[in-house]
């Protein structure tokens, strides 16, 4: 990357039942990150905001949040994607050199004030996958999730593995709003199904909240914090819309992503290389899929990472020791929420979640039908 | 052999059914305006840094980025900051009356709220001009409480 750029800090709410109002949510988030950096609002010259209007409840979902999250006056700009995107974005601002200290902000309310899955209605191609009522965000999650078991042979029990393991990780993480301390696939397997194969319980779980962090130029980032977080590199790719015309079972726009990512962070061997990785899920099946896609596991080995165990904590590739999607999936700010857990890993906050000697992380986000559009951050401990 | 593809343009159907919004307010700013408004009172927040007073009162200041709690009472005539002429409504059917909407700097606040005027012919409205509001016979703790305003 041209210029150095790093997390200074990050913070989180979550909650699975909002009951304060969004701008009060965002102003003591953002405030509290201000306060703990030592910092004022005047410190920061470029603010990204990003939310969903659909779960907002009005159009240019912005307009509400610009003046809590410190924006009044200042240089602000907006993402309707998911949040990885606005990460991006800022990055890419402060690689401009035209902004020295930039705040990214992601939220939703759309737990407390519209139903997620109806959202993902209004995503659909209305002169034809609206026509049949067929297709829906569980539709073709089940499709998806069926795709993989076929090319595969992996098993419902594999998903159910993955939820429960992420459940468990849920119970370390104070974000979390939905966890299980000692879940087993049988307690996923006891959940309902929603779509067959998908249990309720390896399904994400509706959540408020928002993610903001602070990033900064090198120079500026160490003078704001001991433990700056680099930015090594970054990718996105994007498939067709239509997931007719998707081979479902792999991700090709997951693994396009990631090779960016890894080119511009000096990559070669993801699965040696990188130390912990945070994979936007929103179904436990999702995890596999995008985590082979992006070379963390062999292809279609699902079966065989759950029951050796190596995407667990003390596993050899320690995937979303946050919970992931299935312990919080703030919409729209989730994949932002990844970054903020991958820095809690390497800034060595992550508590009893803490991967020991977590040097270099990955996150990943996600969005539309699928996991149609795909984005990876490669981030370190060490600068340069 | 090719295909004739024909016109390329189709119409299909389709609804947009939002369902319903449930939004979360700002109880403290607002209920402080509706309650006070049930006493026929206009009540807002002033920031004890840059003293500006908000009606109706956010919880923290916008410019100082500082929580705020200082009640203030505003007075019930102001000044028409700007008005707007309405003649047909947003779906465009022309109105048989004209309304008269404005938005008014109550003495004592820095913003404005947004009201009705009566009692007047529009051509005659000005910005600057002095209005008084009325109050509803019996104020139930809404906005709509104000019933209209009038020049004075």
């Amino acid at each position: 990357m041209q210029r150095d750029i790093a997390i200074v800090a990050q913070a989180q709410v979550m909650t699975d039942s909002l009951d304060i109002p969004r701008e009060r949510m965002l102003f003591d988030l953002v405030k509290g990150l201000f306060d703990k950096v030592g910092i004022t609002r005047h410190d920061i010259d470029g603010f990204v905001l990003n939310s969903n209007d659909f779960e907002v409840g009005h159009t240019i979902a912005n307009v509400f949040e610009d003046t809590p999250c410190g924006a009044y006056m200042k240089d602000e700009t907006h993402v309707e994607a998911d949040g990885m995107w606005a990460a991006q974005y800022t990055t890419m601002r402060l690689l401009s050199g035209n902004y020295d200290t930039a705040l990214v902000v992601g939220n939703s309310s759309g737990a407390s004030t519209f139903r997620p899955y109806l959202v993902m209605d209004y995503q659909l191609n209305p002169t034809y996958d609206r026509q049949l009522g067929i297709l829906n965000e569980l539709s073709t999650a089940a499709l998806q999730a069926r795709a993989y078991m076929a090319k595969y042979g992996a098993e419902e029990d594999d998903f159910n593995e993955i939820a429960a393991r992420l459940l468990r990780n849920a119970a370390l993480n104070p974000y979390a709003v939905r966890s299980k301390a000692d879940a087993t696939a049988g307690d996923v397997l006891a959940s309902d199904y929603l779509y067959e194969p998908l249990r309720q319980l390896a399904c994400y779980p509706f959540t408020d909240g928002a993610c903001a962090m602070i990033l900064a130029s090198g120079k500026r980032a160490k003078e704001l914090t001991d433990k700056p977080v680099w930015i090594k590199g970054m990718g996105n790719s994007v498939d067709t819309y239509y997931v007719g015309e998707r081979d479902l079972a792999t991700s090709k726009s997951a693994r396009m992503a990631g090779e960016r990512a890894y080119k511009l962070a000096g990559i070669s061997n993801p699965a040696k290389q990188i130390d912990v990785a945070e994979v936007s899920a929103k179904f436990a099946y999702q995890e596999p899929i995008i985590s082979e896609a992006l070379g963390l596991f062999k292809e279609g080995s699902a079966g065989k990472v759950a029951s050796k165990g190596l995407a667990d904590l003390g596993g050899s590739m320690p995937v979303c020791p946050s919970g992931g999607g299935l312990g919080a999936y703030v919409f729209t700010a989730n994949g932002l929420v990844r970054v903020a857990e991958c820095v809690r890993q390497l800034k060595g906050e992550a508590g009893e979640a803490q991967v020991s000697g977590a040097k270099t992380a990955l996150a990943h986000s996600q969005d539309g039908f699928c996991a149609q559009h795909n984005g990876v951050m490669v981030l370190s401990t060490e600068e340069g | 052999m090719t295909f004739e593809m024909g016109e390329e343009t189709r119409e299909v159907q389709g609804t947009w059914d939002i369902s319903t919004y449930k939004y979360l307010i700002d109880g403290a700013g607002m209920k402080l305006l509706v309650d006070s408004m049930k006493e026929k009172k206009i009540r807002g927040i002033k920031c004890p840094q840059c003293e500006t007073v908000y009606v109706p009162g956010p919880t923290f200041c916008r410019k100082c980025y500082i929580d705020i709690d200082e009640v203030v009472e505003i007075g019930e005539t102001g000044v028409v900051m700007s008005y707007a002429v309405e003649m047909a409504d947003v779906r465009g059917n022309p109105l048989e009356e004209f309304r008269l909407t404005a938005m008014i700097k109550l003495d004592g606040a820095d913003t404005w709220i947004i009201g009705t005027i009566s009692g007047m012919d529009w051509h005659d409205a000005r910005i600057g001009m002095r209005v008084k509001a009325f109050w509803v016979d019996e104020p139930v703790g809404s906005l709509a409480d104000i019933d209209r305003f009038e020049a004075i």
